[in-house]
């Protein structure tokens, strides 16, 4: 993922992580295996927007925190997807459909 | 909802820090142990599994430090070590931080000082329910009279009837009043005031109550209101005041109300009423023509324009074409404030200037130091400080120094705050105590923000605009080549001097203004006279008879001291305080009257005593009595605009005092000035003998100075 500071991008990535817990909670790492292998390859996140994202998503309630136990005696930390994040996830899915749609239609006209 | 979660989130960040590092590390840890299963998983061993998974993650602390910046809390706390490290470098260089610090207090302070006083005349409302509806009427004479203050009893009455946009309508003036029994006899200064008035202002009394309706009409009962001063002075703030009686020109006045100590009126007249009776007009204003002032309330919901054409509407019906005057409905404060705001505004001006000038020395100082901290600047650059970062410390040092200043400002216009009022409050308003309240306290605190910006702006970006390569080269060696700024330096100087050459140039010139001033001719010779006011009470000096007589004895007395060349008597001399003036002023022949002129009685030799010169005709005489024809002198304002191009000596104008009796012009004086600022006024004088008034100002011409 490139830089975060075109707002589009960063836009994207939240729709993405809230995508990825809209199926089962998951801690950070798992989150961006996750993202990683379900877009080929072509998405790989790094800590540094993962983690900044994680912040934002959580300050505006749409996941919740959770520690977990793992083996070996440590905690890790898991992310859950609220009931407001869910609404947003429906309205940003709906968005981006919308935009897709327009940028195709765009494309296709040039030729 | 979100802004909420925000807020207690950082809020924890911020107390909790360590906590919250420690979580973070966790995860972190977390998320490299998975990492490394995950490649292990993959088929890397142990060691290769953790380089890659490291590799991937990137370095631990950059990550960190990205968490924390994406988090309001983070610019929070960088502030906070940019005024710990501002105040660290100001500690560090006492000498400099002292004098920028005074220079900027001196700055504010005198700019603050100077608000203190914009902010009590201008911008403080008036201390009244309600102060924006409240509106002064005043009068607008054709040129080159202007606005009069004043208004007639007679369209007074008229609006107290009439008017629908004014709710209600009141008048003040004042009289004097010799006040007897119980004391020494005084003479006071004594408000005239409709029953409308107090309750238009929404005083409540502190004792007792204010007037009613019915005392408020012609021969009503006599009743008076007490200032709260010459209550506690003369009636030693007795409780039982009210129903006592108080002898007023030997007539007795039953107390019926006491005002409470914050009372004044806050006009720039500044009259100390002591007590208060009922204006008593009547109905219809017919009677005594006599000048009042007339202020009233807007009715809520009607415009200032509409009330004013309304007021004037009824006035032009009573003035039936007669004269060319309009009314002027003015809000209060304005009507008050004016004379001073171009002064005031004039003042703030000249002292930002100096605000201004304190700045760009301070600049000049921040400049010469950021060239001794190059070194720092680039060293900071080079571990990875942004250029916002550095800007953003710098500028908050200068911020500091200008916050440093500001409250040593405010301290300094709090304390000279005294002197200045004393200073200049003559040309004030009356006012409540000038004093710093939250208006001033804000202002001073943007003021030295927006100082402390514009002093520390430039500096900084100039100190932080280093090139690595070339600091970084010159280490070693010793004051060589910098980025001296020497051009930028140099152009601040040039913006001081400047500025303090505006300064010395105004203050120069204003300066010349007052010599002038000072050296206007006033059109008498004020050297080597001794003047003397006498006051006569009615009760003894009931006529004009009586009074004449007095005064014909009195100048005679003085007449005959050794040392006195001459006296002359003037009930109101120039520059005396005393005005009288009279307006419609009819003339024979003419149909239009003349709108304003100002009347003085004077004695005979008045003018020769005075040495104002005689132009045309002849000064009054001891023939010119009761029983001689009517006679009268006017000055050469009064010729000039009354009868230019004629001779206006023997011309006939008519008495005010005695309807169809004609006053013959005999002579014309000079010009006497009254206002410094103002072209004279046309004035007419009356004998005293042939119309006394019970008060004559004597000015005695004396040969040698001292036996008088």
């Amino acid at each position: 993922m490139p830089d975060k500071s075109s707002g589009l991008v960063q836009g994207t990535l939240d729709m993405l992580i809230l995508r990825t817990l809209a199926l089962e909670p998951m801690h950070g790492y798992g989150i961006a295996l996750r993202i990683e292998q379900i877009s080929r390859g072509v998405f790989r996140v790094n800590p540094g927007s993962l983690f900044p994202a994680f912040r934002r998503l959580e300050r505006q309630g749409w996941i919740k925190p959770e520690w977990r136990p793992t083996e070996n005696n440590r905690r890790a930390k898991y992310y859950l997807l609220t009931e407001r994040g869910r609404k947003q996830l429906k309205a940003e899915t709906a968005e981006w459909g919308r935009q897709i749609a327009a940028i195709t239609r765009i494309m296709e006209i040039v030729d | 909802m979100s802004v909420l979660r925000n807020l207690t989130s950082g809020l924890r960040t911020l107390f909790h820090k360590e906590e919250v590092e420690q979580e973070m590390d966790e995860e972190l840890r977390g998320f490299l142990d998975a990492a490394m299963k995950e490649k292990m998983r993959s088929g890397m061993n142990h060691a290769e599994a953790l380089r890659a998974a490291r590799v991937e993650m990137g370095s631990v602390d950059a990550v960190k430090e990205e968490i924390r910046t994406s988090v309001w809390e983070s610019t929070l706390e960088t502030l906070w070590q940019d005024v710990r490290y501002g105040l660290r470098q100001l500690k560090r260089n006492p000498g400099f931080t002292a004098v920028a610090v005074i220079t900027l207090a001196l700055g504010i302070g005198a700019t603050t000082a100077i608000f203190t006083v914009v902010n009590a005349v201008l911008l403080r409302p008036l201390p009244y329910p309600h102060p924006e509806e409240l509106v002064y009427v005043q009068k607008n004479l054709p040129p080159p009279y202007g606005i009069n203050p004043y208004a007639g009893n007679r369209e007074f009455a008229a609006w107290r009837n009439q008017s629908r946009t004014l709710m209600p309508v009141a008048v003040y003036m004042y009289t004097w009043f010799d006040l007897t029994g119980g004391g020494e006899p005084e003479r006071i200064t004594c408000g005239l005031a409709t029953a409308s008035f107090f309750a238009l202002l929404g005083v409540r009394p502190a004792l007792g109550r204010t007037f009613l309706p019915q005392e408020d009409r012609p021969g009503g009962p006599p009743v008076a209101i007490l200032s709260y001063a010459l209550w506690k002075r003369r009636f030693g703030s007795d409780p039982s005041v009210v129903g006592r009686g108080v002898n007023l020109d030997d007539k007795t006045y039953t107390v019926v109300g006491v005002l409470p100590a914050t009372f004044v009126i806050p006009d720039q007249y500044k009259i100390d009423y002591a007590l208060w009776v009922p204006l008593a007009e009547s109905e219809t204003g017919a009677g005594p023509f006599r000048i009042v002032r007339v202020i009233g309330r807007l009715k809520p919901g009607i415009a200032l324009r509409t009330a004013q054409s309304e007021l004037d509407t009824i006035f032009q019906a009573i003035l039936r074409g007669r004269a060319k005057m309009s009314i002027v409905l003015s809000p209060w404060q304005e009507q008050i404030t004016e004379k001073f705001r171009l002064s005031l505004f004039l003042f703030l001006g000249a002292v930002s200037f100096l605000l201004f000038i304190a700045c760009v020395n301070v600049a000049n100082l921040l400049l010469s130091r950021a060239a001794t901290r190059q070194k720092e600047i680039a060293v900071r650059l080079t571990v990875g400080a942004g250029r916002r970062r550095i800007v953003r410390q710098l500028l908050t040092e200068s911020l500091l120094l200008a916050l440093l200043g500001g409250i040593l400002g405010l301290a300094l216009a709090h304390w000279g705050k005294d002197l200045l009022v004393a200073f200049i409050s003559p040309n004030l308003p009356a006012l409540e105590p000038i004093g710093l309240d939250y208006r001033v306290l804000g202002f001073s605190l943007a003021l030295a923000m927006v100082t402390g910006i514009a002093f520390g702006l430039v500096p900084a970006l100039h100190a932080s605009g280093v090139s690595l390569n070339e600091v970084l080269k010159e280490a070693g060696r010793s004051g060589a080549e910098f980025r001296s700024g020497m051009l930028l330096r140099n152009l601040l100087t040039i913006c001081e001097t400047a500025l303090a050459m505006a300064l010395l140039v105004g203050g120069g010139l204003l300066f010349k203004s007052f010599l002038r001033v000072r050296g206007i001719d006033t059109g008498f010779k004020s050297s080597h006279i001794l003047s003397l006011t006498i006051d006569l009470t009615l009760s003894k000096y009931p006529t004009a008879k009586d009074q004449a007589r007095f005064f014909q004895q009195v100048l005679k007395g003085i007449k005959n001291i050794g040392g006195v060349q001459s006296v002359g008597g003037s009930g109101c001399p120039p520059l005396g305080g005393r005005t009288n003036s009279q307006s419609e002023l009819a003339v024979e022949g003419r149909s239009e009257k003349i709108p304003l002129t100002f009347v003085a009685k004077v004695s005979p030799d008045y003018f020769r005593t005075m040495r104002i010169p005689l132009i045309w005709g002849r000064y009054f005489g001891e023939g010119d009595r009761e029983g001689s024809p009517s006679v009268a002198m006017v000055n050469e304002s009064f010729a000039r605009r009354n009868f230019p191009g004629e001779i206006c000596v023997g011309r006939k104008v008519e008495s005010w005092v005695r309807k169809n009796d004609w006053l013959t012009i005999v002579g014309v004086v000079g010009d006497v000035r009254s206002w410094m600022d103002r072209e004279p006024d046309p004035e007419i004088y009356l004998p005293y003998l042939q119309a006394a008034e019970p008060y004559m100002t004597f000015l005695v011409h004396n040969r040698k100075p001292k036996t008088l």
